[in-house]
């Protein structure tokens, strides 16, 4: 079943337990600047802690202008070809998530490769900000905001025993819509 | 012992009269003798005091201030996201160190360097750029009375990379206000004993850093295999989803329905109105998202936001307990928003809020009982839970205005302008007490009293092990209790760790020492590394000997011995001198001190 890395930044604390494993999965080390997914912390206006990572695009805009071609997507994880890349980077500026990476001890730029189906930083997330889920959920979040978005914005008014009365869903949106 | 891992065997030392920055090697001999952070910090401080002649100006050039990450730091081991601020320091007079958690500590060790030495002073206030080798003092006098987390975000765009990592001195640093503390990554203190007094005396607004390299690491599978069980045993701990949702906010509650929560200046252990602002509250009302600490699944830190009333519009991360009971209960206020308010005025002034909370409490104590006249006091009547009083306080200290001038010297100053508050200030070897009342478990206060930094709790926290398992321990049982606290929590501030997974979840200390030897390559005994740590005890405890420092200076703060708790479960407690001589007697034979508390010649 095909499956994908979910982003959930209002769990985010910040904490780069991702990072660390990230690296050393992926390159044998420790070292947070060699990962294939960035925590960037936003505060205090606003407060935003966000893991940012591949999103595997079925179109990738990084192999747009790859002026070698070496950039592929076999079995919907998107690969660059050491054999092919030439290290311009270009890939890195076209990215339009910021989630192709270049470090300098490392030849090419690198992006997240799913840890062969068993992403790491999805594993050791302590908040669960980071989920490897099935494609066809995605969005179901942003679903559920809609929806209490909605309800709150009506504010349901009703009459019990004779009295009137107002029904909010404050605590509910107010979570979704200022974190 | 050759290390395989580890160390970048690399000082950055930085002389800032000069501008000149060196990165001075050091070898494997003094690399396990000091294993890093604290280690390093004091070794350093004794033998620059060494080439003093023994005495420095704490906020004269001459003084260093050692930033020190351990070995640790930036491992796969939960909360390894921690360095040391080491100094003499300007509150107290003696050796002193604070940790700060975040992410600047490994950003420091991916640049490169296991420490910084800070000495000199930089000629016009300057920040320091560390990007790996290339090293530069700049600077700043456009950031001069900044706040913290505006001088953060100014140096972030100067330098133009927002993931750069930054400490920073806030006013109070700069006014050299001896509680001021240093913040990093937007809201992490470096809180006690004046660190940041120290940083504002060498003209040193900020230290910027940038760091790439691998963390050097003998044996990665290894570290993955013990983390992988080290961060699964803290995920399947029962509290473990009470720590992410309050983080040290759960204290609150714990700590009033054991009668210990300080209130009205330590006179009382329980606070009324203490469900108005615990965790609970916190959580349902102010907190909009969690932050944590380098590589911590605990985040602690709780980010809380004001939304509506007087304070609408504070954001803070924060506060964690001690923050609330000295900024709340110990000045009687309860009003949480005007907590965040006080936390975020301290934070962003740049002033330790466990200082100030209690040395606020007692200027009140002070007034309301008529040693302080109204004209001490600036015109402006004092009283417990009067929330717009303690913000101006907290302004006044940051900015030395009025009698926050005399706050800004700590409790040493105060008793000097006003000798008639010493029995009121809460303070050993002139350092603040922590929010822990000590009344109702000798263990504690004796780990006040003999902390070598001064009355804190993060050398020895005993209280909540005596109350609940130990009250009928002898006394011999009770030394060896905070003696081992004073060897193992040490120790993890040696390493570049946290302290919290161990003390709150049952972190098993076994993993430390596991991990020390995955890292570095070399066979380690837990045993070897508290032997170590105790041999940093002496030496810190040797400075302070140095600097005239005995057994009459171990004894915790008198209102321990002559103001019984007042109500609570506690109500009544208060020790007697004779147990705590008793105590302090068994204490120093334990260590090996002569009876006046004299460690044996290095």
């Amino acid at each position: 079943m095909p499956r994908r890395l979910a982003v959930v930044p209002e769990r985010c604390s910040g904490c780069r337990t991702c990072e660390v494993v990230c690296s050393m999965a992926r390159f044998g080390v420790d070292n947070p600047k060699k990962s294939c997914v960035r925590v960037v912390t936003l505060y205090p206006h606003p407060v935003i802690r966000m893991p940012v990572v591949c999103r595997q695009c079925g179109e990738p805009k990084c192999a747009d202008g790859c002026p070698t071609n070496a950039i592929s997507r076999p079995n919907g994880v998107v690969k660059i070809d050491p054999e092919l890349c030439v290290a311009c980077l270009k890939c890195v500026d076209n990215c339009p998530f910021g989630a192709m990476m270049a470090h300098e001890d490392v030849e090419t730029p690198f992006n997240c490769n799913l840890c062969g189906g068993q992403p790491q930083c999805a594993r050791v997330c302590p908040k669960q900000a980071i989920l490897f889920v099935p494609t066809r959920i995605l969005g179901q979040d942003h679903r559920l905001a809609t929806v209490l978005n909605y309800a709150h914005m009506k504010e349901v008014e009703f009459v019990e025993e004779g009295e009137k009365k107002r029904l909010r869903y404050a605590e509910v949106e107010r979570s979704r819509d200022e974190n | 012992m050759k290390t395989k891992g580890g160390y970048f065997h690399r000082i950055l030392d930085v002389d800032l009269t000069t501008g000149k920055a060196m990165a001075r090697p050091f070898d494997d001999e003094f690399a396990l003798r000091y294993v890093g952070g604290r280690g390093f910090g004091a070794r350093s401080v004794a033998d620059n005091l060494a080439a003093h002649g023994g005495r420095v100006n704490p906020l004269g050039p001459e003084n260093i201030l050692v930033v020190a990450p351990g070995p640790l730091t930036g491992t796969y081991l939960p909360a390894a996201g921690k360095c040391s601020f080491i100094t003499m320091s300007p509150a107290t007079g003696i050796y002193a160190d604070s940790s700060m958690g975040g992410s600047f500590c490994v950003e420091l060790r991916q640049a490169g360097y296991d420490a910084l030495v800070l000495r000199g002073a930089a000629p016009k206030l300057s920040y320091l750029w560390i990007d790996e080798e290339r090293v530069q003092v700049v600077p700043c006098p456009e950031l001069a009375g900044k706040r913290c987390l505006e001088a953060e975000g100014a140096i972030k765009e100067a330098v133009g990379d927002a993931a750069v990592k930054v400490i920073s001195i806030g006013p109070a640093g700069e006014n050299r206000v001896l509680i001021a503390c240093i913040t990093g990554d937007w809201g992490r203190q470096s809180g006690r004993t004046g660190t940041g007094a120290v940083m504002g005396s060498k003209n040193l607004k900020a230290i910027v850093v940038r760091g790439g390299k691998d963390l050097p690491v003998a044996d990665v599978p290894k570290m993955r295999e013990i983390g992988d069980r080290g961060y699964a045993t803290l995920r399947a701990h029962p509290l473990f989803p009470l720590w992410q949702e309050q983080g040290l906010m759960s204290v609150i509650d714990y700590a009033n329905s054991m009668g210990f929560l300080p209130t009205r200046n330590f006179r009382d252990g329980h606070f009324d109105e203490a469900e108005r602002m615990d965790g609970f509250v916190m959580k349902s009302r102010y907190k909009i998202g969690d932050g944590a600490c380098f590589g911590c699944p605990m985040c602690c830190s709780n980010i809380c936001l004001v939304r509506e009333g007087k304070y609408a519009g504070t954001v803070v991360e924060g506060p964690e307990y001690e923050t609330a009971a000295m900024l709340g209960p110990d000045v009687g206020v309860s009003d949480f928003a005007a907590i965040l308010r006080s936390n975020q005025l301290c934070d962003e002034l740049g002033i330790d809020t466990i200082s100030a909370g209690s040395l606020i409490a007692a200027v009140i104590e002070g007034y309301e009982t008529g040693l302080l006249s109204l004209d001490d006091v600036d015109g402006r009547p004092l009283r417990w839970g009067d929330a717009d009083a303690v913000h101006e306080l907290i302004a006044k200290i940051a900015r030395r205005e009025g009698i926050g001038n005399t706050l800004a010297d700590g409790s040493p100053g105060v008793i000097k302008r006003f000798p008639q508050l010493k029995p009121l200030l809460l303070q050993v070897k002139g350092l603040e007490q922590s929010a822990y009342d000590c009344r109702c478990a000798i263990s504690m206060a004796l780990a006040y009293g003999t902390s070598d930094i001064g009355a804190h709790h993060a050398r020895a926290w005993t209280i909540a092990k005596e109350l609940e398992m130990g009250r009928d321990w002898s006394l011999e049982k009770k030394a060896d209790l905070v003696i081992y606290h004073q060897t193992i929590r040490p120790l993890f501030d040696m390493l570049g760790v946290c302290r919290l997974p161990w003390i709150e979840l049952g972190f098993d200390e076994r993993y430390y020492a596991e991990m020390f030897e995955a890292v570095t390559g070399v066979p380690t005994k837990l045993d070897d590394l508290l032997a170590r740590s105790r041999a940093i005890y002496d030496l810190t405890r040797r400075i302070a000997v140095s600097h005239g420092v005995s057994r009459k200076d171990d004894y915790p703060p008198d209102r321990t011995f002559d103001h019984p708790v007042e109500t609570g479960p506690l109500a009544g407690h208060v020790l007697s001198r004779a147990d705590y001589d008793r105590i302090l007697d068994i204490y120093y034979a334990k260590r090996g001190w002569s009876p006046d508390g004299i460690p044996p010649a290095e």
